[in-house]
């Protein structure tokens, strides 16, 4: 039987299909008995498929000053 | 006057756009708006070579999504020092490779299958996002805002397979876990 530590590592790699048949077989009897990695496998997925949005939530913006200093830098090299 | 005139139009134009595809990539300000100003620069010296093949602003994220690049690229260099910290991701598991007690992931109580459409839950994110090393934050990034694959993050950061799956796999139990405090569970 494989570890948590290597369950969760082959859960990783399981996104990019980076597991060998044999290791996708040991995973899948890791899980069928490991509560904690089960967890870990479905909040993996829960990361791997809301980062990807995070850019939506980026509402900032450089402030006046920053943009002036930045105009002034340009209009120095000229 | 006229460059005067361009200046600003770059800036006023460009310059938030630029800063938020920058922002959750690098997610630091002082970083992002460094590289924004680096990007104008270098824009605004090379302007003789551009050909207007592609359009300004186009033109503008190549020259940033290279800086961002190189930026990452300074971190790999620092590749030794992240690999041996002690407390990176053995710590969540005990002497035989199990969960540690104290690292036992708890059930979020969520639906694992909606989608989390909550900005808290990215500002969160990015708050756990700033105790990885530069270099995590490098590999986890280019793996979920950029789409990029192992592969192609090993050649443009020159790593190792083997390196590559050491910084994601930690770069994951340390968010999993931050998220699991400062989220779901407070």
């Amino acid at each position: 039987m494989i570890s948590c530590k290597e369950a969760t590592d082959f859960i990783t790699k399981k996104e990019e299909s980076k597991l060998s048949l044999w290791q996708c077989f040991q995973l899948w009897k890791h899980l069928a008995v490991c509560t904690f990695c089960r967890l870990f496998a479905k909040q993996n997925n829960i990361l791997a498929k809301n980062t990807p949005h995070l850019h939506k939530y980026i509402e900032d913006s450089l402030s006046a000053a920053e943009k002036q200093s930045m105009v002034e830098v340009l209009s120095g090299l000229h | 006057m006229s460059s005067q005139l361009d200046a600003d139009k770059w800036v006023n134009e460009y310059g938030d756009m630029l800063y938020r595809f920058a922002l959750p990539r690098v997610n630091d300000k002082e970083v992002a708006k460094d590289l924004v100003q680096e990007t104008f620069l270098a824009a605004w010296r090379n302007y003789d070579n551009y050909k207007g093949e592609i359009s300004e602003k186009n033109w503008l994220f190549t020259i940033l999504k290279n800086k961002i690049i190189d930026y990452y690229r300074k971190a790999s260099t620092r590749l030794t020092e992240s690999l041996s910290g002690a407390d990176d991701g053995d710590s969540f598991f005990d002497e035989d490779s199990h969960w540690a007690k104290r690292a036992y992931p708890q059930d979020w109580n969520i639906d694992y299958n909606q989608p989390i459409e909550r900005k808290e839950f990215y500002e969160v994110l990015n708050k756990c996002r700033q105790k990885l090393k530069d270099i995590q934050n490098a590999v986890f990034t280019m793996k979920y805002l950029d789409g990029l694959d192992s592969e192609q993050i090993c050649k443009e950061l020159n790593l190792t397979a083997s390196n590559y799956w050491v910084l994601i796999h930690r770069a994951k139990l340390q968010l999993r876990s931050c998220l699991e405090k400062n989220w779901f569970t407070s």
